[in-house]
């Protein structure tokens, strides 16, 4: 450290705290390729911040001219083409980071003692950013954008008792309509900075504890561990660059391939589109949401599906982190990701037909996996673990 | 036994859901996807695809002396044209020949309002029409080209759809029944590059005049992507190289 960084330092020891929670924090040498997508989680979310805040300059939240404010940085705007689409496509490829980040911590076991409240903090991003991106569809102020916010807010009108209250409430006024409009805007600029938030939290628990691995043991040695300057910074990098390659194609040649078409169409209430679809990255809950017959217990099970992960530490008894010695978790852990999929696929169907045999049976295995996880975890034989890495 | 026994039956379900979905992909159940809509060659298709001015001023006379009567472009003014290498000098006269200024948006003498009364539907703004339909332009090129006459309709469909007053029939529009009269008929423009103005030379020129109005920089976002993807392709391959020699030292 030079002279003048190291007399400030003693008075604010920020310096010392960089160092040592980046530059020189030991992570364990055999992470895999797997360990990438949180480093590239939080580009995908300093992306978002920073051409969200680009688009704001010249976006207008007012139901008359939103529409044409988006076509306006479309086309006027020096770049505005550039950030609007980076920004439209980093929405699908943050969750597409995520899911897989979430992923890789179902099957190598990191939600386990101790880091169950590093993986609680991850679900509350995940929340937090599943609010986000749906207020921001609702943003350029289309067919979708409109019809998407009008259905996905009146779930809320199950709530028994105060259900209307609340829609009214939140809606400011009778339906969707400017009061809306301006409030997601304005929640939407919000919750970013909350995600930076709870990510600081996140990655503060993470250097606590330390970077879970793929055999999952608990390492001791000095010699497990390696800088993570500059031995992750340069994998990291590395697999920025490959992020970055199809990134880089959707947004200059397909930038509205993840999108509806029907938002090309300025929001009108009076006209209901053929099929209203939510996002992509949605698809899946809102197949568990449409399975079940109720509508209250749609609701509930949608939300539940995703809250369950709060507990998940608890619901496998086993004590073997890495799915690499848990023959039976493994089946289970592949027999749900292919569910996930499958969800996704029916939620995009209309409900009808063998669509809504699939989706029901595809949510009871959804749930499944989280029952079955106690038992499971009682009367699996793990392999034989190693005792280093 | 009785844990395996649930067990087997979750995963039993399993498997018959995946063979549903799978059956349901690869075997769609028949529903109804509307009509089909033939694929069309455009100039602006694939990585190298490039505007071809020539069909865009064709288009553009189309738009202007056919659509406009009923349709606007309002995001587009013909300071635009600058973009696929018309002179503003050039611009300005093609302007003035509508009556616009250089950077008026391109507004119908027909009002949104006068346009509901007289046709009973909202007539659209066309700048993002391609973009604004699942198929794009070839579900333009093909609503255009598409129209038929009830006794058509009833011979090749085996049912009877009647047309109600200020209704038309479209093999390709969502219901049929559309409210905006066949606009197209042959030699309704003259062109001056001498092409034949048939009806479906009318209907290609103007959607690709269309797909130019709804991103005219589409040609130069390939043209920057090609650059910015050649340029990520070398970053990686370095951070890659840089990976592999930084590891090399660290004993698995
Ligand atoms: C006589 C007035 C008139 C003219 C001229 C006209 N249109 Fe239309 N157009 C309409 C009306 C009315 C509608 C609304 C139809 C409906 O929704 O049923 C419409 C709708 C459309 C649509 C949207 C169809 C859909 O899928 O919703 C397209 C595309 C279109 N016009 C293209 C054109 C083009 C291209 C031209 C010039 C070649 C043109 N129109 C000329 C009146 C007109
Ligand atoms: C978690 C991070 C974020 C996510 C997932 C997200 C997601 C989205 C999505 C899906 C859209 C609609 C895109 C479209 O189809 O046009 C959108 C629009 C928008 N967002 Fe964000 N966003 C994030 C952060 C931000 C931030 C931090 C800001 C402001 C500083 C911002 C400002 C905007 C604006 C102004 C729009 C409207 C313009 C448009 O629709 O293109 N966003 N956002």
């Amino acid at each position: 450290m030079n002279k003048f960084l190291q007399w400030f330092d003693e008075r604010l020891p920020i310096v010392s705290l960089v160092k040592h929670s980046t530059t020189e924090y030991p992570a364990p040498k055999n992470l895999n390729y797997m360990w990438n997508f949180g480093s590239l989680a939080l580009v995908a979310l300093v992306v978002q911040i920073l051409t969200g805040l680009f688009l704001t300059m010249h976006y207008k939240p007012d139901v008359g001219l939103a529409f044409d404010s988006v076509q306006h940085i479309m086309r006027d705007v020096n770049w505005g083409f550039l950030i609007r689409n980076m920004h439209a496509v980093g929405a699908s490829f943050f969750f597409i980071v995520v899911y897989i980040h979430i992923g890789r911590g179902l099957y190598y076991g990191s939600y386990k003692s101790p880091r169950e409240v590093l993986w609680w903090m991850g679900i509350v991003i995940f929340f937090l950013m599943m609010a986000t991106a749906f207020m921001g569809y609702v943003l350029p102020w289309g067919q979708m954008s409109f019809w998407g916010a009008t259905v996905i807010t009146n779930l809320l009108s199950v709530i028994p008792f105060i259900g209307d209250e609340i829609v009214i409430w939140l809606w400011g006024g009778y339906s969707v309509d400017d009061p809306t409009l301006n409030r997601f805007f304005a929640l939407h600029f919000l919750l970013p900075f909350l995600i930076v938030g709870v990510v600081i939290l996140h990655l503060w628990a993470l250097h606590h504890n330390k970077s879970n691995n793929p055999v999952g043991i608990d390492l001791t040695k000095k010699g497990d561990f390696v800088p993570f300057h500059p031995y992750y910074t340069v994998k990291d990098a590395f697999g920025l660059g490959v992020y970055l390659i199809p990134f880089t194609l959707m947004v200059f040649f397909a930038p509205d391939y993840l999108g509806h078409a029907d938002n090309y169409i300025p929001a009108d209430p009076l006209v209901t589109p053929a099929h209203i679809v939510p996002e992509w990255y949605f698809l899946p809950f809102y197949a568990i949401l449409r399975a079940i017959p109720d509508k209250l217990l749609g609701v509930v099970a949608m939300i539940v599906a995703i809250a369950i992960l709060f507990v998940l530490p608890w619901l496998d008894r086993s004590k073997v982190r890495s799915a690499r010695f848990r023959p039976m978790y493994k089946v289970m852990f592949w027999t749900f990701i292919i569910d996930f999929f499958i969800l996704g696929w029916v939620g995009a169907k209309p409900p009808e037909g063998d669509f809504i045999t699939i989706g029901r049976v595809a949510t009871a295995i959804y749930f499944a996996f989280f029952l079955a996880l106690p038992f499971v975890s009682k009367i699996e034989k793990p392999k034989q673990l190693p005792t280093s890495i | 036994m009785k844990k395996f026994a649930a067990l087997t039956l979750v995963w039993s379900m399993f498997v018959a859901v995946t063979f549903m979905a799978l059956k349901a992909m690869f075997f769609p159940p028949h529903v109804d996807h509307g009509p089909h809509i033939e694929e069309q060659q455009w100039s602006t298709d694939g990585i190298r695809g490039n505007w071809d001015r020539e069909q865009l001023l064709r288009g553009y006379k189309v738009a202007t002396e056919v659509c406009m009567s009923c349709h606007s472009f309002k995001y587009i003014s013909h300071r635009n044209l600058k973009n696929i290498g018309i002179t503003e000098a050039k611009a300005k006269e093609m302007a003035e020949a509508l009556d616009l200024g250089l950077n008026d948006p391109i507004l119908s003498l027909l009002s949104p309002e006068d346009a509901k009364d007289s046709y009973g539907k909202e007539v659209p703004d066309l700048s993002v029409m391609t973009k604004a339909r699942a198929k794009g332009p070839d579900y333009v090129y093909a609503l255009l080209t598409h129209y038929v006459s009830s006794e058509t309709f009833m011979t090749e469909y085996g049912k009877q759809i009647i047309a109600g007053d200020g209704q038309y029939l479209n093999k390709v529009f969502p219901g049929y029944r559309i409210a905006m009269p066949n606009p197209l008929s042959a030699d309704l423009v003259e062109y001056e590059d001498g092409t034949e103005a048939t009806v479906e030379q009318m209907a290609k020129d103007v959607t690709a005049f269309l797909t130019w109005t709804g991103d005219p920089l589409l040609v130069e976002k390939k043209r920057l992507g090609v650059i910015v993807f050649l340029y990520l392709v070398l970053f990686t391959f370095l951070c890659y190289k840089s990976y592999k020699a930084i590891w090399a030292k660290v004993k698995k």
